[in-house]
Formats: structure tokens, C-alpha cells, sequence
């Protein structure tokens, strides 16, 4: 198995988690949202798999780069 | 040799010396350094161009160069200068082509064979007077000092100069792919190019490798630290695009090359496509959320509206505010500029704007007429985005917009504010600016906008976010894109369904424009 870090492409601060440990998810699937500059920007499953950890919480502030989540990504 | 009186013979003895000359020239550095190579994952730059020319196309220039071994008059072998090239056939079109050897002395350049190298050299002349595209294959680490002592003096920087170089670029498309380490004069010429790639695992590009930067610096630092493609293109923005493998930089060429000219005196190639021009997108009225705080994927509302599997873009993973991609209408190239809301709700930052401004420049000059589909709240704002000069890089693409000559398509799909709106729009030309009904502009949003301008009023509100509450809401209705358009300020509002018609036909127009619109952009001033 091989884990795939969710990274946040802005900074800004976590608006609203979708999802949660356990949960499978798709290539697409929203996992959270970060607000920045005004906008929420939903944060995507980029392969298929399982969340194995959300490293953040919501309302929490996070910089460009941050990891968010990681995708234990399916065989 | 030439002196015998065989008259059967004709001049077979010395064919027979230029074929074993050309052998020689064919083994580049020798079995052993060709191997090296190849089991470092790489190609030789035979290999290369034949991977890029179309078949038996390749027609070498300067094949025999190099430094003879001799014992008395007999040649015993020739040591290949360290580049190859001539004039090939990429998709039956012809290119100047070249590239060092790194089996050869790693490619570096050598002080008397110097004119046969990529820089100054004389495939760069092959590109200029043919009036077709270049592409270097670049693979050495540049001038190095041990031909002090064959030279017996320094070279001036700029004898063998970059003016041939820079001249190209007004002349002919250049592509330069970088396939090894890049240091000095290199990877200088890698970046005076219209687009620029480097190879993932194997290519690294920087001003000076980590052995100076250690001495100079104290430094001691990783090569793909300093210029691997993390740096050089995801960070930096020095080289436009990456490339997987060898294989995928060769493919990338070609599909660059595919949607430019010859040169700048001619038009790019309009291609057949059996996608139809009438092809409406359901999918498309309801891509842009109607709550205006939400993103959405703007890459995907590219792919519905251009020709099936047209794009191909330029910088994916620098700047990514806003994308910069190549594609077709009808048949037709076109350069698509379009903000991304995914990434920080498509404010232009320094990054995005340099990347903007390159690619206005690159389409401007090879008379591919722009479509901007318009997102974009502003230049981005805060301390990081002033220190990075956001505002300067902003305003250049300000400045390359109102240069542009090629015919230019403002669509608005949501926002487009202030200065950085004014950036996807040809204020010179025909201006032709249409939006979606979600369309929504101003110098600057309601929201912040209003607390600014009624801030007296506001805070002696007796509550005061009821207030600037009730000022947004009174000032909203003004904000629809119908009453622009009823004041002709904008020339149309369209169906989002009705989009991929919309632009097909304005391309399909253009092209008398186009058509009377060749040669070489004038010279206007300095950018700033």
C-alpha cells in the first residue's frame, strides 16, 4: 500500500472537512474545503483509496504546501 | 589516395575513407561512453533526433568535424566534435535540429569546433535562413576552462554571443529540451526559447552546478536540489514544462511544433477535426455554481468547449492561477488563457501574470488568436504577494495585453476585476468582450468594496453590518451583466451551451485578419 499526502495548493484556513478517517474515496471526490481569498476551493482525491488521517481540523489555518489528508491508495 | 592512376577505381579509395570517417562519427564517444550513457536512462543524440525526425529525413550537416588521429598521413580515427545536427522533418514540416553529445568530452564545447555548437552555431543560421523552427537538444555543461591552455587566451563573453539567438525569437519557433545537466551557456539557451522542457529524472538546469555554488557559497547542496525540475519548473518557472521520460520530451516537441508556423511569416497549420463546430455542452450550464464563493474546475470547462483532445499546455504546474494551454477550434490553433478559480480564487499573482504574459507573447508573435475565458477577483493581495511583485508582474501583463495585434476573445465566466481584468482584454483591436449570464465585473467586488466607500456611513450605522449589509444588497441589481450589455460595454451575453459555436465561428472569422497580418511584430517600446 502506499500512502499519498493531500496537499493544500493556497493558503488560507479549513472551511469544512467532507469526509472522515476510513472513508473510500475516488479519484475527484471532495475531501475538504479550504477557504482562501474569499472562495472555497474543494480539496480532491487525485487517486482511489481509503482516507487513513486528516492532519487537520476545521477553522485551522494552513499555508500553501500543507498536508491536509492522506489516501491509503487502493491496490 | 587521390594521386593513383587507377582509372577503374575512380574516386572509390577516398569514398571509401568518407564512409569509414562517417562510421566514425557514428560511434560518438565510443562503445564504452555510449554505454554509460544509455545505462544511465538516457539517449544518445543519434538516437534522440532519429526518436523526433520522421523517417530517413535527417539530413546531417558537419558530420565529419571533429579531431583526427594521424599516424604521418594516415587517418587512424576522428574524435566527433561534441554536437550533432542538420536538417530533419518533424510531421513533414522542416526544422533545424541539433544537440551536444555528451559521450563526447560531456558535450562540453570545445574551443576550435566551437561554430558547429547550439549556441552562435551554425544550426542556429540553418533555422534563420530557412526560416523554420529550431530545436536544440541541449546535454552539456557548457564552455569549460581547460581550453585556456589550448587557446593560449580568454574568450570574451558574447564572441560567441547569443544575438543569433535572440533574433530567432521574433523569426521562428525555438524549442529547447534539456536531457542532462545544464550550467552556463546551456542553460542560458534553454531559456531564450518560445518553449522550454526538461526531463524529469535525468535533467537539471541552473546557473552554476553544485561544485561552484559550494566553492563560492559554502553551500553544499544536491544537484536536483538546486535545479532538478522541483526547482526549475514547478518553483521558478526557468523551464516551461516537464517531461516523464525521454520519450515523452520528444513527444512534447512535436505536439508544441504542431500548433505553430513555419515561421513568422506564414500561418499555423489548421488541421481537420470531426468534432462538431454545432457541439453544444449541457454540462455547461450548471459548471459555475450559482454560490458565487465556490470553485469549480476550470480545466474541465476548457475540455468541453475545445476541439476533442486539442489541448496541450504550457506551465500546468508554475503559476497555476491561471491556465495557459494551447488547443484548437474548428481545426484552428488557438491560445486559451484562463483563470483558475481552484487556486486562490484565480487572483493573479507574480507567477501567474509572468506565465500570462509569456504566453500572450508566444501566440501574439505566431499570429495564434487568443480566447480569455475570464475568472479572476483581482491581482492578488496581501504582504507575500506585494514582496514577490505581484503588482509590477500584474501590470506587464497589462502591457503585453494592450500590445496584442492577434485577434483577441474576452469571455467572461464569472469575475473579472480591476487591473488584472483589464489584462484579458486587447484594448487596441476589435476588443470584443462577451460574457455568461454568471458574468459579474467593477474596479473592484461589492464585498469589501462598499465597506471602503461607505466606511463614514457604515460605522455611524447604528448597527453597522446591518448597514453595509443593506448598501451591498441596494447596489447588487447593478451588478447584472444584462445592464452592461444594454449600455453596449460589453457586446453580448451567451449561452454557456452555445459556447463552443460562439468561438468557432469568431475563430473561423479571424482568419483573413490573420491572413494579412504576417511578418514580424514591430518593435513598441520597453517592457517594464
Amino acid at each position: 500500500m502506499t500512502d499519498v499526502e493531500v496537499k493544500s495548493e493556497v493558503t488560507g484556513t479549513i472551511w469544512k472537512i467532507e469526509m472522515k478517517v476510513g472513508d473510500a474515496v475516488d479519484v475527484g471526490d471532495e475531501i475538504l474545503i479550504v477557504e482562501s481569498m474569499k472562495m472555497e476551493i474543494p480539496v480532491m482525491a487525485s487517486i482511489p483509496g481509503r482516507i487513513s488521517k486528516i492532519t487537520v481540523s476545521e477553522g485551522q489555518p494552513v499555508e500553501e504546501g500543507d498536508t491536509l489528508a492522506i489516501i491509503e491508495a487502493q491496490k | 589516395m587521390s594521386n593513383t592512376d587507377d582509372a577503374d577505381a575512380g574516386w572509390l579509395p577516398e569514398v571509401k575513407e568518407l564512409n569509414r570517417r562517417r562510421k566514425w562519427a557514428e560511434k560518438l564517444g565510443g562503445a564504452d561512453a555510449v554505454k554509460k550513457h544509455h545505462d544511465q536512462k538516457r539517449l544518445t543524440i543519434r538516437e534522440r533526433i532519429a526518436g523526433l525526425a520522421d523517417a530517413n529525413s535527417f539530413g546531417e550537416v558537419g558530420k565529419l568535424t571533429g579531431n583526427g588521429q594521424y599516424e604521418g598521413a594516415q587517418v587512424m580515427g576522428v574524435t566527433p566534435a561534441p554536437y550533432v545536427m542538420g536538417l530533419a522533418r518533424i510531421a513533414g514540416r522542416p526544422v533545424a535540429i541539433g544537440g551536444e553529445d555528451f559521450t563526447v568530452r560531456g558535450g562540453t564545447s570545445g574551443a576550435s569546433r566551437r561554430r558547429k555548437g547550439g549556441q552562435g552555431g551554425f544550426v542556429e543560421d540553418l533555422a534563420h535562413h530557412y526560416r523554420i523552427p529550431l530545436v536544440n537538444l541541449i546535454d552539456g555543461a557548457g564552455g569549460t576552462v581547460t581550453s585556456l591552455r589550448g587557446r593560449g587566451y580568454s574568450v570574451f563573453p558574447g564572441v560567441f554571443g547569443f544575438e543569433r539567438s535572440v533574433e530567432l525569437l521574433g523569426e521562428v519557433p525555438v524549442v529547447c529540451a534539456v536531457t542532462g545537466t545544464a550550467a552556463g551557456g546551456p542553460a542560458g539557451r534553454a531559456i531564450l526559447s518560445h518553449f522550454s522542457l526538461m526531463v524529469k529524472e535525468t535533467a537539471q538546469v541552473f546557473a552554476a552546478g553544485p561544485p561552484v555554488v559550494e566553492r563560492a557559497l559554502g553551500q553544499q547542496i544536491d544537484k536536483n536540489d538546486l535545479g532538478g525540475h522541483e526547482i526549475a519548473v514547478n518553483t521558478s518557472g526557468t523551464i516551461h514544462n516537464t517531461a516523464k521520460s525521454e520519450e515523452d520530451c520528444l513527444e512534447q516537441i512535436k505536439r508544441f511544433l504542431s500548433y505553430m508556423p513555419q515561421n513568422v511569416w506564414e500561418l499555423p497549420p489548421v488541421i481537420e477535426t470531426d468534432d462538431p463546430v454545432d457541439r453544444c455542452e449541457e454540462e455547461l450550464l450548471h459548471i459555475v455554481p450559482r454560490r458565487r464563493t465556490r470553485a469549480y474546475k476550470m480545466h474541465r470547462l476548457i475540455d468541453l468547449i475545445v476541439d476533442r483532445a486539442s489541448t496541450f499546455e504550457i506551465q500546468p504546474t508554475f503559476g497555476k492561477a491561471v491556465i495557459t494551454t494551447l488547443a484548437r477550434l474548428n481545426g484552428n490553433p488557438v491560445g486559451i488563457i484562463a483563470n483558475n478559480p481552484m487556486v486562490y480564487g484565480g487572483a493573479q499573482d507574480a507567477k501567474s501574470a509572468r506565465k500570462q504574459t509569456h504566453f500572450m507573447e508566444l501566440c501574439d508573435n505566431f499570429h495564434i488568436p487568443l480566447v480569455f475565458l475570464v475568472d479572476v477577483p483581482g491581482f492578488l493581495i496581501g504582504q507575500q504577494a506585494e514582496q514577490e511583485g505581484a503588482l509590477r508582474e500584474g501590470m506587464r501583463s497589462v502591457f503585453a495585453a494592450a500590445r496584442l495585434t492577434v485577434p483577441t476573445i474576452t469571455l467572461v465566466i464569472r469575475k473579472c476585476y480591476g487591473m488584472a481584468g483589464m489584462a484579458t482584454c486587447d484594448k487596441n483591436g476589435l476588443d470584443l468582450k462577451v460574457a455568461w449570464p454568471s458574468g459579474e465585473w467593477g474596479s473592484l467586488p461589492l464585498e469589501g468594496g462598499v465597506a471602503a466607500a461607505f466606511r463614514k456611513e457604515i460605522k455611524s450605522a447604528p448597527d453597522p453590518v446591518k448597514r453595509e449589509k443593506e448598501i451591498e444588497d441596494e447596489l447588487r441589481p447593478y451588478m447584472s451583466p444584462f445592464r452592461t450589455a444594454e449600455a453596449f460595454e460589453v457586446e453580448d451575453i451567451i449561452d454557456p451551451r452555445e459556447t463552443r459555436p460562439f468561438l468557432c465561428r469568431f475563430i473561423d472569422l479571424a482568419q483573413h485578419r490573420l491572413r494579412t497580418s504576417l511578418g514580424q511584430p514591430l518593435k513598441a517600446g520597453v517592457a517594464p
